[in-house]
């Protein structure tokens, strides 16, 4: 039974990751239209339960290649917080593949960092938002990467 | 007769010719198009430089002819669709192939006849901006959206700062056109199939805000030796 329920999972998650490469030139007219909205906490509040819900989400090519396109322009390619803009940071990017810090971060933390940006997790702006570019199925996925890449949980 | 029909087949001929030419002209002779795309059907190849077909949207005229007579660099990390962008410090930038003014000014207007047609710009009037407007709107380019961490900028005593992963914007207020920038910000997709900058959602206000400040950065980069 559980097991069903996390194929089932899996495969949704799958589903929104296709929604997103597909629907990436189409949904814009509506996204264009609403106003600016610099993320709050109750925000951040709401995404919470969501994130609990979609916990058992994986690791794919596409998450993979998702880092790769953007996350690897601050945090290199390899996530060891190294890429091509961090020397020019005031704030150096995380290091994803260390675990004595990431262990200290619940994956909530993570998420609402990487959809919101670090100003709402109490992190440097640095770490721009991603709420418009990146749907929270293919966020929690990179939430599960980066627990990949520091072969740690959150304690 | 004879004489009349092949003059008119001649004329016809010509004519049509001419006009699927006319932009391609220079720009096809200097092979312009083996490095960058200068048509929007020109979907097949993969291009080593930046996408040209909207360059009459994006660019000033007179930066263009410019930078023709002496290109700097303005993607000190490369161009984001190569193979070996982000894969370590970008050593030996070719230099960009340059032109006497003549040519330059030919190509220049050439390149200003490319443009994505039926787009709708948003107008955006550059007022100059207060010192007070100017800290403002730098707070939202460097906090709120985090914009320095992929582009140089200036700062307010004129200082080159900010990460490279994107293209350079200390020249933006010479190099791009102001409605282009918000339009830019706006809806992406029109110009890139997938870029590498976070979409944001922003209203208009904010997006004219971030082109005029833009329009302030004149700082011309190195040159490529
Ligand atoms: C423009 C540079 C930049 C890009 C691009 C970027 N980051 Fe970051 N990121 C940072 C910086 C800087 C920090 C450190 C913030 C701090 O420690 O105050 C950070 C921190 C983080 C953190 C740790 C937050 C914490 O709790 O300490 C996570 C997780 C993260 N980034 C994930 C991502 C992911 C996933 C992507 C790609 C979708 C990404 N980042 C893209 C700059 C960037
Ligand atoms: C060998 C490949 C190559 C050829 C040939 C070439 N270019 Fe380029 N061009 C590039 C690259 C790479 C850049 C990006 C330079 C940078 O960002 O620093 C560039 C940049 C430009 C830019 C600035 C565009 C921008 O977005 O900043 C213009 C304008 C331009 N080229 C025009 C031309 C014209 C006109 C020709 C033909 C006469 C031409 N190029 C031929 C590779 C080429
Ligand atoms: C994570 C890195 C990143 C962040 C943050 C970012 N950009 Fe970009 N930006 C890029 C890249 C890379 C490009 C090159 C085009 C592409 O990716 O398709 C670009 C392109 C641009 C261009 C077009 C420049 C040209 O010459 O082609 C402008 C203007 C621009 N960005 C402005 C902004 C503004 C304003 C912000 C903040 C609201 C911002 N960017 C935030 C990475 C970023």
């Amino acid at each position: 039974m559980k097991r069903n329920c996390k194929n089932l999972l899996a495969r949704i998650t799958t589903l929104a990751v296709l929604a997103w490469l597909t629907g990436c030139g189409q949904s814009h007219e509506k996204q264009a239209a609403a106003p600016l909205k610099p993320p709050i906490r109750q925000e951040l509040e709401k995404a919470r339960p969501q994130a609990l819900q979609l916990k058992p989400v994986q690791v794919t090519e596409n998450t993979r290649q998702t880092y790769q396109w953007y996350c690897a322009q601050c945090h290199g390619i390899e996530g060891k917080g190294n890429g091509i803009n961090a020397k020019l940071l005031t704030v150096p990017p995380r290091n994803h593949t260390k675990a004595e810090y990431l262990e200290t971060r619940t994956d909530e933390q993570l998420f609402g960092a990487i959809k919101f940006g670090g100003l709402s997790v109490g992190r440097a702006p640095c770490m721009p938002a991603w709420e418009h570019t990146l749907d929270e199925g293919t966020i929690h996925s990179l939430v599960q990467y980066i627990r990949e890449l520091c072969q740690c949980e959150a304690l | 007769m004879i004489l009349r029909t092949l003059a008119f087949l001649c004329l016809g001929g010509f004519l049509s010719i001419v006009p699927s030419l006319s932009y391609a002209g220079i720009l096809e002779d200097k092979d312009c198009g083996s490095c960058h795309r200068l048509s929007v059907e020109d979907t097949k190849k993969k291009f080593s430089g930046p996408d040209l077909h909207f360059a009459g949207n994006k660019f000033q005229p007179k930066w263009l002819k410019q930078f023709l007579q002496n290109p700097g660099v303005i993607r000190p990390a490369g161009i984001i669709t190569n193979p070996g962008f982000l894969q370590g410090p970008p050593e030996n930038l070719p230099p960009h192939p340059s032109f006497l003014e003549k040519d330059a000014r030919t190509l220049a207007n050439s390149l200003t006849d490319l443009k994505i047609s039926g787009q709708p710009l948003e107008p955006v009037i550059i007022e100059p901006l207060s010192k007070g407007q100017r800290a403002k709107i730098k707070y939202k380019f460097e906090r709120t959206f985090s914009c320095i961490s992929c582009h140089q900028s200036l700062n307010l005593a004129g200082k080159v700062r900010g990460g490279l992963s994107g293209p350079s914007l200390v020249n933006a207020g010479n190099r791009l056109q102001a409605d282009w920038v918000a339009n830019w910000l706006n809806t992406p997709e029109v110009y890139t199939a997938k870029s590498r900058m976070p979409r944001y959602k922003m209203d208009s206000a904010t997006r004219t805000e971030f082109s005029q400040f833009l329009m302030t950065l004149k700082k011309e980069p190195a040159s490529r030796r």
